[in-house]
């Protein structure tokens, strides 16, 4: 099996873009999977956590983290929004690896993700830290 | 709870609540938001880690965490909100958490009045699973 990027990628390394637009489906599943009926009511709006939650998903796929073996672990979270975001407006998300260390055979990583909407504006930032343990298996 | 933002002073505690972490819920918050990650969903699996059985994802404690403050500031969270929290401990399935939250000040900005408080949310022996910092503009 190909090395996780985590385990190649330089500080300052980019991630995407991606489309992280939300539509209505993948919205009220997200909703209802987090509260259902005890949820505030986000009207035709998303909560920015939905979006943030996409674009890591994409992230962790890209690098190489579902790899069998290794055991990723979520350490700590920033989020910041700049204003609502629709349902199914279009966002886009660009992560770069802002630190990514080994110590003891664990590789710490902090990527930060900017979210631009389809005017280019950013709308929202966000910062993951996680831990990566094991050894990535065939 | 108030939507009158701008009539919260240092020291107010937000309205936490409780809510189960089911097994159901995390396979869905994985179809939902698309990590599959084994850790949360695969028993075998889990039981081969650090943790010893199947974890919940900590975004999902963190989308629990952010209800309360949407609920709190619904005119303003979403709108120049920010939070940093760390995930403390994981949140094993069956579990409930209970989020909780105090303003700690409120300063003035080139924005208008911003309240910093304390937030997260505990697990049922009281630690902390997510706990951290959020800024909500008042107005």
């Amino acid at each position: 099996m190909e090395a996780p990027l985590i385990s190649t990628a330089v500080v300052g390394h980019e991630f995407g873009p991606y489309d992280v637009t939300i539509p209505a489906a993948r919205a009220a599943a997200y909703a209802e999977a987090v509260g259902g009926a005890e949820s505030p009511d986000y009207g035709d709006s998303l909560a920015p956590i939905m979006v943030v939650a996409a674009a890591l998903t994409e992230l962790i796929a890209d690098m190489g983290l579902f790899s069998g073996g290794l055991q990723t672990i979520h350490t700590g979270q920033e989020v910041g929004w700049v204003r609502r975001v629709k349902i199914g407006e279009k966002v886009d998300a660009t992560a770069r690896l802002a630190a990514n260390s080994v110590r003891r055979g664990n590789h710490f990583a902090t990527v930060a993700v900017s979210y631009i909407d389809s005017e280019g504006i950013e709308i929202g930032t966000s910062t993951t830290t996680i831990v990566v343990t094991g050894q990535a298996s065939s | 709870m108030s939507s009158n933002t701008t009539q919260r002073a240092a020291g107010d505690n937000l309205s936490g609540f409780e809510r189960q972490i089911t097994q159901a819920r995390v396979d869905a918050y994985a179809e939902a938001s698309g990590d599959h990650n084994p850790i949360h969903l695969d028993e075998t699996y889990a039981a081969s880690t650090q943790f010893g059985t199947r974890i919940a994802h900590g975004m999902l404690s963190l989308a629990i965490v952010t209800e309360m403050l949407a609920t709190e500031f619904p005119d303003t969270w979403h709108s120049g909100g920010k939070l940093k929290v760390r995930f403390s401990s994981p949140v094993f399935p069956g579990e409930t958490v209970t989020t909780y939250g105090e303003i700690t000040s409120i300063d003035e900005s080139n924005n208008g009045l911003i309240a910093t408080c304390v937030i997260g949310c505990k697990k049922p022996d009281g630690t902390d699973a997510a706990a951290g910092r959020a800024t909500v503009p008042l107005e």
